[in-house]
């Protein structure tokens, strides 16, 4: 248990670059429910075309129902996280699951900070 | 002597640029040697005059000869090289193979022959006088070193002044005022101190000599240590940018930043014709002619002959896939 906690703090902690470069560099993932979802979007991605092809099979009027329903269960063996529904979109700099711009991948609370600290290219308060 | 250099240099140049188109006209083994010979006397004539280089040449002539299996050609040039190095008299009449080569050369080139001839020669008679010279001992003559220098008349602290006085005065204004001031700067200096192009050249400094590239050394895997240094230096050398340039610079080389004007195809490689992405059919060959999977197959190719976003590779492996996947469920299919 202990070998396996230490396991993932270690892949938790990515590796700083050695260059000396001025910009900010986070080596490590804010809270583990961001890292699981980073494992999920990584698997959705390898599993993505043999869902879509198990998926086109199933969502037919051609092909026999028996050939469907296999491909039912098998699609059902998939691991879990290899579906992109489980997918959440949270904030990049802080793991807020709601309140999340898509441009941005930015939480309204981060986006609202680095807007006022002129930060954001093009982003201004709105007045009219 | 820098004068009659250049002249030499360029009409050594034009001569070869012509001898070339000489050989392009004359393109005969026989008149080959006595061109290869014309050439190898020019390029031995052609280069700065000091002993050192005369040896070096010496050595460069043997190589060549070493490395090309010639006639006796190249015995008369050995003879040639050995009379210029071994000529120690002034005024000596001009060896004869010198005298050949030259009327060579000059028959070659287009214009004036007899002019070209005697010109040719009357460069060589000076180059084998200043030959002459150099192995006497090179004595420098002190007398064209101190004719090039000027007395200084006046002390330059009062000069400084007045131009610190020009500069405070003239730097209220922008622009005309500062073309002005180094206009005058120009002609301060023009009057002080000769321009360097000018004036006889007192050869004092003998030219840098490029060696001739020793054979490459023959790398073993680089050891881990030569690793390491290479790291170690690569890290030294990288300096944090010094303004933003720099920074998108170096994003640019880590790929974070694209290259501008923005290529919509970067590390898309599809040299395939667009026939190939739309008729797919000859990729159906393995299924049943007939039946609900050969509908839908075809359905399938319909929706990917459309589709732009897939490399031909990967619309050959989609069809593969179904195909693997029909086979594994035969069995099934049969039942039914």
């Amino acid at each position: 248990m202990a070998a396996a906690a230490l396991c993932w703090a270690l892949r938790a902690a990515r590796q700083v670059l050695p260059l000396p470069c001025p910009r900010q560099v986070r080596s490590y993932h804010v809270d583990w429910r961001m890292l699981r979802d980073v494992k999920r979007r990584k698997t959705a991605y390898e599993y993505a075309d043999e869902r879509l092809r198990i998926n086109a099979i199933r969502k037919n009027s051609i092909l026999p129902k028996e050939l469907q329903e296999v491909a039912d269960k098998e699609i059902a063996a998939l691991p879990r996280d290899s579906c992109p529904v489980r997918i959440r979109n949270r904030c990049v700099l802080t793991s807020r699951p709601r309140g999340v711009k898509r441009r941005w991948r930015l939480s309204r609370i981060v986006f609202r900070h680095f807007a006022d600290h002129a930060q954001m290219s093009g982003v201004q308060r709105a007045m009219w | 002597t820098s004068t009659v250099l250049s002249k030499d240099k360029d009409t050594s140049s034009a001569s070869k640029d012509s001898t070339p188109e000489g050989a392009a006209k004359r393109p005969e083994d026989g008149a080959e040697t006595p061109k290869q010979q014309l050439l190898d006397i020019i390029g031995n004539m052609k280069v700065e005059v000091s002993y050192r280089k005369k040896l070096q040449q010496l050595k460069a002539s043997e190589n060549k000869k070493q490395a090309v299996n010639k006639l006796e050609g190249l015995d008369s040039e050995a003879s040639v090289s050995q009379g210029i190095t071994e000529d120690t008299q002034r005024g000596k009449p001009l060896n004869p193979e010198l005298v050949k080569a030259a009327s060579a050369v000059a028959s070659s080139l287009p214009r004036n022959k007899k002019q070209t001839e005697s010109e040719l020669l009357a460069q060589l008679r000076r180059h084998e006088e200043t030959t002459d010279k150099q192995k006497k001992g090179g004595a420098v003559n002190i007398r064209n070193v101190i004719s090039e220098m000027t007395i200084k008349r006046q002390s330059p602290a009062p000069r400084g002044g007045r131009m610190a006085g020009r500069i405070s005065l003239q730097l209220d204004e922008d622009g005309q005022r500062l073309r002005r001031e180094r206009s005058s700067a120009q002609s301060l200096d023009s009057r002080r101190y000769l321009s360097l192009k000018v004036g006889k050249r007192l050869n004092i400094f003998t030219k840098a000599s490029t060696e001739p590239e020793h054979a490459l050394k023959t790398v073993s895997s680089p050891t881990i240590w030569d690793l390491e240094f290479a790291k170690e230096v690569a890290a030294v050398t990288a300096q944090p940018p010094r303004n933003g340039f720099e920074e998108m610079i170096q994003w640019t080389k880590e790929g974070i930043l694209w290259e501008f004007p923005i290529d919509n195809e970067v590390g898309m490689e599809d040299d395939a014709e667009f026939h190939e992405h739309i008729f797919l059919e000859k990729h159906l060959k393995g299924f049943p002619k007939e039946g609900p999977i050969r509908h839908f197959m075809e359905l399938v190719i319909c929706g990917l002959s459309k589709n732009p976003y897939l490399s031909v590779k990967q619309k050959v492996e989609h069809i593969e896939w179904f195909q693997k996947y029909f086979e594994e469920k035969k069995e099934l299919l049969q039942e039914i």
